[in-house]
């Protein structure tokens, strides 16, 4: 057994590692700081995968008390899919490249319904961190955060936070790394997207309207400054 | 299904990521399962069973997400690294951003307890690959969890 072999086989299944396995970490001080490291984050796997199970979930299902489906959800799933190729003929012009950022955000905001349906990771802090790491400082919050998520963005990963504003919802998006040379907007049936550019990448606002969008990227100057 | 319903639950909601969503597919699962009752010949097969009735409903009920990548064609530094975050939050992150063919046989493995020959069997692969998709995993994992140390100690 040697090193290689040894954390390939911590890495594939740590919990039950044969006794011959174990024994070269005994004498191999470098692969049992490793599979300390790893025993570590595997405590932090657990909890985060031990999600709280809903009360009285074996019984429903043992006696068969089935929910009403939700019609909402079939209906928010056609009206997405309307909305989709909606954009997809208005995206599909000659000018796709003057506003892209800002199109795009419209796009992502319509194939993402969920975010406004659900609160996800609503945590002040994670977002003032995540605005630090873009080079902004937050004074205060442009409204009560209810959701922020990691997701797939053109050119990498950003982040997509929801605020819950006296105006109605309204969508920011962090993306570090690439960024337009110089703001953008758009308008894409009923949704309106600004894009400006910032020092470690771009920030996009969606809401439903032109007036929205312009209040709470308002309200967002007043709440962080960005590093010049 | 007393014995299961948590880690069912756990399971489904981790492939779909919404506990509403979850909770209907361990409903479904359950179901299909009563039905098919018949067919498992091995009683100490039955949370392997019910794992994957619930893995098959989920593929069947549920369309693949649009950005679906092959896996075995990934390298290891392409899996997705994380902004920083809280360090509880940034596991949840990276496991839903897992690709479904590496989150799959770690949540087999951590929620269902199954070693790398039994996630094979259930998958229809074999133990190599489930090793290497395991190793994948966790490397995205514990690069997580290295930066969020190193960022907890200010080093």
């Amino acid at each position: 057994m040697n090193c290689l072999e040894f954390r390939r086989e911590k890495l594939a299944d740590p919990r039950r590692l044969p006794p011959e396995t174990q024994a070269h970490a005994s004498g191999c001080p470098a692969c049992a700081a490793f599979a300390r490291e790893v025993d570590e984050s595997e405590r932090a796997l657990d909890r985060a995968l031990i999600v709280p199970v809903p009360d009285g979930l074996v019984d429903r299902i043992l006696f068969q008390s089935r929910r009403p489906r939700r019609a909402w959800r079939a209906w928010a799933l056609a009206a997405s899919i309307l909305i989709a190729v909606a954009l997809g003929f208005s995206l599909w012009d000659g000018s796709k490249n003057a506003n892209e950022y800002a199109r795009l955000a419209i796009e992502h905001v319509v194939m993402e319904p969920e975010s406004f349906a659900v609160t996800r990771n609503p945590d002040p802090e994670a977002f003032r961190t995540l605005v630090q790491n873009l080079g902004g400082s937050v004074k205060d919050l442009p409204g009560k955060i209810r959701y922020i998520r990691l997701c797939p963005f053109e050119d990498g990963l950003g982040w997509h936070v929801v605020f819950e504003t006296p105006e109605g919802l309204a969508t920011l998006f962090l993306v570090p790394g690439k960024k337009p040379r110089a703001a953008q907007a758009a308008s894409v049936d009923g949704w309106s997207a600004v894009v400006h550019p910032i020092e470690r990448g771009y920030y996009a606002i969606v809401t439903a309207s032109s007036d929205a969008t312009s209040r709470f990227r308002q309200m967002l100057r007043d709440c962080i400054v960005w590093s010049a | 299904m007393r014995a299961y319903g948590a880690d069912l639950y756990r399971f489904a909601y981790w492939l779909c990521r919404d506990r509403h969503a979850a909770e209907d597919l361990v409903q479904e699962a359950c179901l299909r399962a009563w039905r098919s009752w018949p067919e498992l010949r091995d009683l100490s097969q039955a949370k392997a069973w019910l794992m994957i009735i619930v893995r098959n409903e989920h593929a069947r009920s549920y369309s693949r997400r649009r950005n679906e990548t092959n896996l075995d064609d990934m390298h290891e530094n392409e899996l997705p690294s994380m902004p920083s975050f809280e360090a509880g939050l940034e596991t949840a992150e990276v496991v839903r951003q897992l690709p479904e063919n590496y989150r799959e046989p770690l949540l087999l493995q951590v929620l269902g307890g199954f070693s790398c020959a039994e996630i094979a069997g259930m998958l229809g692969t074999t133990a190599g690959a489930i090793m290497t998709r395991l190793t994948r995993a966790r490397q995205a994992l514990r690069q997580q969890y290295t930066d969020s140390a190193k960022r907890r100690t200010g080093r």
